[in-house]
């Protein structure tokens, strides 16, 4: 830890994890420092494993894994440094907030006094500072995942890593934890938070990491990685009382190349530019009087962004 | 933080205190929440204070004088103690013996071929057969039990035709009235005076009874306790020992056993005890007593005391270590990691710069905490009543609050090894981890079975093995007397639980000192408890947890 | 019991096909072949009239935010009688012993445990074997016989004797099979596979009931009268051996019989008392074990035997001397042990009964 800053805060290297037979992550390669970095991947991509891998739980088959520099299997030392929310439900539900995270602060070797102050403040950030002294038990599934980013904060770390921290939740609590993403983001900490959902993902960060089977597709700014997926086919869905007149006013347009009668109420317009189709598209359903039922994208989701990365159709 | 100038102690060692600290507390918090915690722990309580009160119970009683040759009885029922009745040569299965009940001399006879077949006079007849023409009979007289007594309520009349013996018979012992008054008998005794007529082949004879005295019963309470251990405290005499109650010099009895021996013990020294000295001239090693001497002791001196202390080292044994210290673990420690690391909830923990051996040895440290707390309060409770109920002068007896705090340390080393071997199994594999701490702990429970009656060689692999043996050489340094009582009640058939509870420790290098034994145990059961951190702090560092 | 759930809409259009019987556990219970035959469940519950054309169907019509349309197709089967659904439940649970297959899943281990137990118990047939081959060559044959003979102290040993059959390996036994029949349930809420179904709680409890006591009954009652006859086999015995010794091995019979109910409701109750198998089975050991050394110690040291009627197996011993007829060695009247016994199964199918009645039919 001679030159923290020099070291980035996560680097993994060429790194590979089997369970027996099936493949947890392949040859994945990733140097991560500053600001907050959406994980992305569906159900099974390996996104858990990534973070179990660097918070030392599993031990990569082959590569390297560091944390600000040190193995994390062989060293609980970067852990002073490094916040974890778990995906794990289960809390000691016997506990109130406040010890829950008071008792997880004094394991950095905080005294009972500061770990009581401490965990009074990341409660209050997380805004859970009117509940903190009733039981986990009582708490609902948005606070216990605020609890949960309470005490990955208490000791105030340079890296944070969030599992899925979104999961189940309402979409108030949903709000309130993104905004507590955010702040952590603009402190100037680094954040890495797993989704595999990109409407989440889009509304806290730019920078994202698409893994998908182990694989890493993707890595960069989202703006660039959705350019590139809006100029490959896309498709929008419009359910509207007349399709045939729709289509019409449609076809005339450059930016429109097909368009496909799904049913009787439902027109499929094909595009290669996403977001020049989608300029034009409420003038010309204006112009054409159709009334209009539902809009929707089915393309503009991770499976479709998936599909084209990986190169197969959707 | 190296950085900012603390020192490396503080940083270092204060920090390693509050992690430990809060894993401990955690560990103990996480208890205490348990529905089961608490019903084992209160189910253990109330299996001391069951015994307890067994014990006060016995206490409040007293210790009753035990008639411990059991010479006190009166087998036959004729009011005179076997102890008496041995004394003057009578028998105690016979309640027509007793002393003074005097003896039959034979004064004459007539057998079957005699020509003279008549014979008169005041006798005591026995085995009569034929004719007898009374003068005066003694129809109270009470023969021996086989020999056949007239019932002089049921004597039938004989058949009017012929003569007895060659017209018609009557029945062995039996006998009949003949209408002149003569009475017909067949082998039978009785008395009085009268003329006797022998049938021809069958016989008779006759005499008297003589030295019959009375003698006052003496009460039963004369036969208990009589024959104290009479021991000067000189352990140089080898031959100790006096007989009380003379039933093994027998001066002066009236009857002498040809068979009996009086020194059984083969020290030329007749009714004496032998006190063998061992190597180092302190402790003595053997008791062997000749026959009758000092074989009932003062109880309430002796055997209250063997009692009290039998009561203790049972108690220490059976509840605490092969109950409280096998189960307690089993229920409480098992889980310790391994139900975090099925619930997930490790993930919070181990997210934290603490080292996987750390966070096992402070889990542990809570448990022992826990059990070992709730141990040394049974100890404490049960030192407090055992040491002013205990038999002795002294208002409180201070050795026996020693001996609880020592048996109280003694299960703690046990809970701790239990505690870090069921630790380990759950570590190392999560699935079987379970059954083979179920194994184990039938199988500690065996060898602790094993320990008791005495088996040297074959528990030596176990962890009850050592604690019960640490206990063994605890009484030993706490009451050093205690392999003395042992042997006096071998040796004087006290009954005292000492002897079934107790038995010296074995593993002294040679050496019979029992600091050796002590100080090997302790070091035995600290290894397996580090070991078996170690072992499962390695596994445990190795594994992915997922 | 016996209602048919005819009535609703008759949508017809395929359905999610129930679930095998399998208890959460059963890993492989997606191995059921729903397409060729009768499923085992239909088996029990069903005469299978509508069942055939069963196929678990995801609707097509799923979009985004609805994961699949449920269609609930109604059941027009006949349903079968309450003891067939019964044997079903017990059925599931003992063959579980040989095959995990479909079955209750029963520990790798705890299978290996109950064949080692019955291994152990069957030693005195190996020794009446050899005494029997070598026959006729006096002293050994003789000593053997002795040993290992039926005689009345050799067939309450069989089934009663403390080292080491009552000391190890009955209650390990008991502990292992018993311990998580209850448990487990609570623990993994599979209780709704069974009471969402035509299933009574009393149907489930008698069912897991018999089906633990026939597991225990397997080892220690069949151990007993393998014994039994193979040493008349064995030795040739003829008929004046029968009528002597069979009042006696009838007599060992019950108190066999006796040990298996009792050790199986104690063991049945502690597992509905909690939701882990593993306190389940501790705790039963340590009620065998505690009881038994702490009466030990109150007999020893203050020579009263009278707390041997708090040991199951004390009181079971007891009474099994008297049944099989050889000295008593307590010193407290019989009648205690009897008392004993019957308040010990009393008090344990109480709460037996009790703790499944008030279940939830969650994952606790």
């Amino acid at each position: 830890m001679n030159s923290p800053s020099k070291t980035p805060a996560v680097l993994i290297d060429q790194c590979s994890k089997w369970y027996g037979q099936v493949i947890g992550l392949n040859n994945v390669s990733l140097a991560i420092d500053g600001g907050v970095t959406g994980i992305l991947g569906p159900n099974g991509a390996g996104k858990s494993t990534l973070f179990k891998l660097l918070m030392g739980r599993l031990k990569p088959s082959s590569g390297s894994v560091r944390l600000f520099g040190i193995d994390p299997w062989d060293s609980t030392a970067p852990y002073r440094r490094v916040g974890y929310v778990a995906e794990t439900e289960r809390m000691y539900d016997w506990m109130t907030g406040h010890d829950f995270v008071t008792t997880l602060a004094r394991l950095h070797g905080m005294t009972r006094d500061e770990a009581s102050s401490r965990a009074e403040h990341v409660l209050d950030f997380v805004g859970l500072a009117d509940v903190q002294h009733k039981e986990l038990g009582k708490y609902s599934k948005g606070m216990r995942q605020r609890v949960k980013i309470a005490h990955a904060l208490v000791h105030d770390p340079d890296l944070i890593i969030l599992d899925e921290p979104l999961h189940g939740c309402d979409p108030i609590a949903r709000t309130s934890i993104m905004s507590v993403i955010r702040d952590l983001g603009a402190q100037g900490k680094t954040v890495l938070i797993s989704s595999h959902i990109l409407e989440e993902i889009e509304r806290i960060t730019e920078q994202i990491v698409i893994l998908h089977n182990g694989r890493l597709l993707a890595l960069g700014n989202l703006h660039a990685i959705r350019d590139l997926l809006d100029k490959h086919p896309h498709r929008i869905l419009i359910r509207c009382d007349d399709p045939r007149a729709l289509a019409e006013s449609f076809i005339e347009n450059d930016a429109v190349y097909g368009v496909v009668f799904r049913s009787d109420e439902h027109l499929e317009i094909m595009t290669n530019d996403l977001s020049a189709a989608h300029s034009i598209l409420p003038r010309v359903i204006v112009n054409s009087g159709v009334k209009v039922h539902t809009i929707e994208n089915p393309d503009d989701n991770l499976d479709a962004l998936l599909g084209y990365l990986v190169g197969g159709d959707s | 933080m190296d950085r900012q100038g603390r020192d490396l102690a503080q940083t270092v060692w204060t920090r390693l205190d509050r992690k430990a600290g809060a894993i401990t507390e955690l560990t103990i918090r996480q208890l205490r929440h348990r529905m089961s915690t608490w019903v084992v722990l209160g189910v253990g309580t109330l299996l001391i204070l069951m015994l307890l009160a067994f014990y006060v119970d016995s206490v409040r009683d007293g210790f009753k004088p035990i008639d411990n040759d059991g010479d006190s009885v009166d087998n036959d029922e004729d009011g005179y103690p076997f102890g008496q009745e041995r004394r003057y040569g009578t028998s105690d299965w016979n309640p027509r013996e007793y002393p003074g009940s005097g003896y039959y001399v034979q004064d004459g006879e007539i057998s079957w071929n005699d020509d003279a077949r008549v014979h008169s006079g005041n006798h005591t007849w026995r085995g009569a057969t034929g004719i007898f023409t009374p003068v005066w009979l003694d129809s109270s007289y009470e023969g021996d039990r086989w020999s056949g007594i007239i019932d002089y309520d049921s004597i039938e009349v004989c058949p009017d035709e012929g003569d007895f013996a060659t017209d018609w018979w009557i029945e062995w012992g039996t006998a009949c009235s003949e209408e002149n008054g003569d009475l017909v008998v067949h082998s039978l005794e009785f008395r009085g005076e009268g003329r006797l007529e022998v049938t021809e082949d069958w016989g008779a004879e006759w005499g008297h009874i003589t030295d019959v005295y009375d003698v006052e019963p003496q009460p039963a309470s004369d036969f208990i306790d009589e024959d104290d251990i009479d021991w000067d405290g000189n352990i140089l005499r080898e031959s100790q020992g006096y007989d009380d109650d003379g039933d093994c010099r027998r001066v002066g009895w009236l009857s002498d056993d040809f068979w009996f021996e009086k020194d059984t013990n083969r020290n030329n020294i007749d009714c004496d005890v032998r006190w063998i000295l061992g190597s180092d001239g302190e402790t003595i090693v053997f008791i062997q007593a000749d026959e009758y001497v000092d074989e009932d002791p003062d109880d309430v001196r002796l055997a209250g005391e063997g009692i009290h202390r039998g009561f203790i080292i049972g108690t220490a044994k059976i509840a605490f270590i092969m109950i409280l210290s096998i189960f307690l673990p089993l229920f409480l420690a098992l889980g310790l990691v391994r139900d975090e690391t099925e619930n997930g909830t490790l993930h919070y923990l181990l997210s934290k710069p603490i080292h996987r051996g750390e966070f096992i040895t402070y889990r542990l440290l809570g448990y022992v905490i826990v059990a070992g707390g709730f141990v040394m309060a049974l100890a404490m409770i049960m030192a407090l009543v055992t040491s002013l109920m205990g038999p002795g002068d002294s208002l409180i007896r201070l050795r026996d609050i020693a001996m609880w705090m020592g048996i109280g340390f003694a299960t703690v080393l046990a809970l701790t090894a239990y505690g870090a071997i069921f630790n380990t199994l759950g570590l190392v594999s999560s699935k079987y981890g379970v059954y083979i701490a179920l194994i184990v702990g039938v199988y500690e429970f065996i060898m602790a079975v094993l320990t008791l009656f005495g088996a040297s060689l074959v528990p030596v692999l176990s962890v009850s093995h050592w604690t019960l043996q640490l206990v063994d050489s605890l009484v030993l340094i706490i009451w050093p007397d205690t392999l003395m009582m042992e042997l006096q009640a071998n040796a004087f058939g006290l009954s005292t639980g000492i002897d079934l509870f107790w038995n010296p420790p074995i593993h002294t290098l040679g050496t019979d000192n029992p600091f050796i034994s002590a100080i090997i145990s302790v070091v035995v059961l600290i290894f397996i408890t580090v070991f078996m951190i170690w072992f499962g702090q390695r596994q445990f560092s190795r594994s992915e947890i997922m | 019991m016996n209602e048919q759930p005819r009535e609703g809409s008759s949508s017809g259009e395929g359905g999610i096909s129930e679930s095998p019987f399998a208890e959460v556990e059963a890993a492989d219970s997606s191995e059921m072949d729903l397409g060729s035959g009768q499923t085992r469940m239909e088996v029990a519950f069903g005469a299978g009239d509508g069942d055939e054309d069963a196929s678990a169907v995801v609707a097509q019509r799923a979009s985004l935010g609805i994961l699949f349309e449920q269609i609930y197709r109604p059941w027009d089967g006949e349903l079968g009688p309450r003891w067939v659904r019964n044997y079903a439940i017990f059925r599931h649970h003992v063959y579980g012993l040989f095959t995990s297959k479909g079955h209750r899943y029963y520990h790798p281990f705890v299978r290996l445990t109950i064949v080692v137990i019955m291994l152990a118990s069957l030693t005195p047939i190996a020794m009446i074997f050899l005494s029997s081959t070598i026959a006729g060559s006096g002293a050994g044959s003789d000593w053997l016989t002795r040993m290992w003979g039926v005689n009345r102290y050799n067939l309450w040993g069989q089934v009663l004797g403390y080292f080491p059959r009552n000391l190890c390996m009955w209650p390990v036994l008991t502990a292992l099979v018993v311990g998580g029949m209850i448990s487990d349930d609570r623990k993994n809420g599979t209780s709704a596979i069974y009471f969402s179904r035509p299933v009574t709680r009393i149907d489930y409890t008698a069912m897991k009931y018999l089906s633990a006591a026939v597991v225990l009954g397997f080892v220690i009652i069949f151990s007993y009268v393998l014994y039994y006859t193979t040493s008349i086999v064995f030795r040739g015995e003829g008929w004046a051996f029968l009528i002597d010794t069979l009042p006696i091995f009838l007599g060992g019979l019950i108190a066999g019989i006796l040990l298996v109910i009792t050790y199986t409701s104690i063991g049945m109750a502690l597992s509905s008392l909690s939701q882990s198998r593993f306190f389940a089975a501790v705790a039963f050991l340590a009620i065998i074990f505690g009881t038994k050394l702490v009466a030990l110690l109150v007999d020893v040291q203050f020579d009263t035997s009278i707390l041997y009627i708090f040991s199951p197996y004390d009181s079971l011993a007891h009474v099994g001397q008297w049944l099989v007829g050889i000295p008593l060695n307590y010193s407290h009247p019989l009648a205690f042990s009897i008392v004993s016994i019957l308040v010990f199964n009393a008090v344990s199918i109480g709460i037996l009964v009790n703790r499944v009645s008030s279940l939830e039919v969650t994952r606790e």
